[in-house]
């Protein structure tokens, strides 16, 4: 059976560079739910190890959504859920340079550190779809896919998101 | 319920003019603002893409091989389970069963045609399960009691003769030299030697030293079935012989007077009794050496 079916996925070069542009938001989707990186890079690495073992059967086409679905599948059960504690990127301070009012900068860093503790607290079906969406630079319709529901059901979960993170900063 | 994921659309910058401008006018605009700012510089640590592609591409090389030898060794268990029940098969139906009645024992038991048999003590059955119900053949040592299903042509070949029938009822006993036929129903065709018989039931016949000797029964099944058994015109050896095999024991015949024939019949299941018939009719003195060993002596 895998003789007469040669499929793509099995070319070393088609299968890396599906590797590289698709690890990277793997690895965060498992992070955005558990919090765990090291977990979720053992999961992802994990699924990935699979595509390549079934290579033959599994055509490039439907690869995104084989790793996915393992690692959706992953024994949940078995990872220690972590605090999902997330940085902001190095060379940014989010703050407008133009304006040197003191209290005006207090406020904006108090600000951001009291929206990554409401991501920490975000549920977790919210926290992962928003989180898709801001850091991964996701559409709608690639989260649906890959989490297996609909865009309606993505575009739900972030709405509640934005009002749990709004609600949370305010206390 | 679209007004709900009114949000979700702004975040994505899906909102029609009108529908923005709502919302900024919000009062809670600035805060949603900021927090979509903010979450847009967000990041998740470093991964080290280049080693993990290197150690997922290794797993490629052990796989096929597990998976080959897994398979070649399901094929060899699989082959000799197959071969298992190949030999078992020939085994049972190529192979000759064998039934058998030690001394001091009876065994009865089916043929795969249904037809039954008893076996009298220290006898011996053999045959072949396979085409059974075309070709019913069967070798005898020893003394059974057939009652044959009806079918096709049943023989029971024995050292010194064929017994050939078409369902019925009989008993043969081929022991040393004697062969010894007995019809209780139907008809039985018995071949001894050059001669041929036929016997129809209640006929009985015996073949001894290449002398026939016809007799007829009663009887309507051998008495050895019902623990007794029959003697016509025997001699002492062949009577002491057949307790033997009964009885499980050994018996010394110290004398050799004792040659008159003897008709009658002795119980299988009652040594004391069986001895003292012998002993009184013979005029001899039975000694009981130990449980197993009985000697007869001239008085």
């Amino acid at each position: 059976m895998t003789e007469d079916y040669k499929s793509n996925t099995c070319n070393e070069i088609i299968f890396s560079s599906f590797f590289k542009k698709n690890i990277k938001a793997l690895r965060n989707f498992l992070f955005y739910k558990f919090g765990n990186e090291e977990m979720a890079q053992d999961l992802a690495q994990e699924a990935f190890i699979k595509l390549w073992q079934n290579c033959a059967s599994v055509p490039i086409e439907k690869a995104k959504s084989f790793v996915y679905t393992i690692a959706n599948n992953s024994s949940i059960n078995e990872i220690a859920h972590k605090k999902v504690v997330l940085k902001y990127e190095k060379n940014f301070n989010g703050i407008d340079q133009t304006n040197e009012n003191p209290e005006y900068l207090l406020e904006e860093q108090q600000f951001q550190t009291k929206l990554l503790k409401a991501i920490e607290n975000l549920n977790v079906k919210h926290r992962q779809a928003f989180l898709m969406h801001r850091i991964d630079g996701k559409k709608y319709s690639e989260i649906a896919q890959e989490l297996g529901i609909t865009v309606k059901a993505v575009e739900k979960r972030i709405h509640l998101a934005l009002v749990t993170l709004r609600e949370n900063i305010d206390l | 319920m679209k007004k709900n994921y009114l949000l979700a659309k702004w975040l994505n910058n899906e909102l029609s003019a009108q529908e923005l401008a709502e919302f900024e006018a919000s009062p809670d605009f600035e805060k949603y603002q900021k927090i979509k700012k903010y979450s847009e510089h967000l990041e998740v640590g470093a991964l080290d893409e280049d080693t993990m592609l290197a150690t997922i591409l290794q797993h490629k090389k052990e796989t096929p091989k597990v998976i080959s030898i897994s398979k070649k060794w399901i094929l060899r268990i699989a082959a000799i389970f197959i071969l298992g029940i190949g030999l078992t098969f020939a085994m049972q139906n190529f192979i000759p069963q064998s039934q058998v009645a030690n001394y001091a024992q009876k065994t009865s038991f089916y043929l795969p045609d249904d037809s039954q048999v008893v076996l009298n003590s220290g006898s011996k059955i053999e045959f072949k399960k396979w085409k059974w119900k075309s070709h019913r053949k069967l070798e005898l040592d020893g003394e059974a009691y057939f009652k044959v299903a009806k079918g096709r042509r049943f023989e029971v070949i024995t050292n010194l003769g064929k017994v050939t029938v078409l369902g019925t009822q009989f008993d043969v006993k081929a022991r040393k030299n004697k062969f010894d036929v007995t019809c209780y129903e139907g008809r039985v065709k018995v071949n001894y030697k050059n001669s041929q018989i036929i016997l129809t039931h209640g006929q009985s016949v015996t073949f001894e030293n290449n002398k026939q000797i016809n007799t007829t029964t009663t009887s309507l099944k051998p008495e050895w079935i019902d623990g007794i058994i029959a003697f016509k015109n025997e001699n002492i050896q062949n009577i002491l012989d057949e307790l033997q095999r009964q009885y499980d024991i050994t018996i010394q015949l110290k004398s050799n007077t004792s040659n008159s024939l003897f008709t009658g019949k002795l119980p299988s299941n009652n040594l004391e009794v069986a001895t003292r018939i012998i002993s009184t009719t013979y005029n001899l003195k039975a000694r009981k050496i130990n449980s197993t060993t009985i000697i007869f002596e001239e008085k």
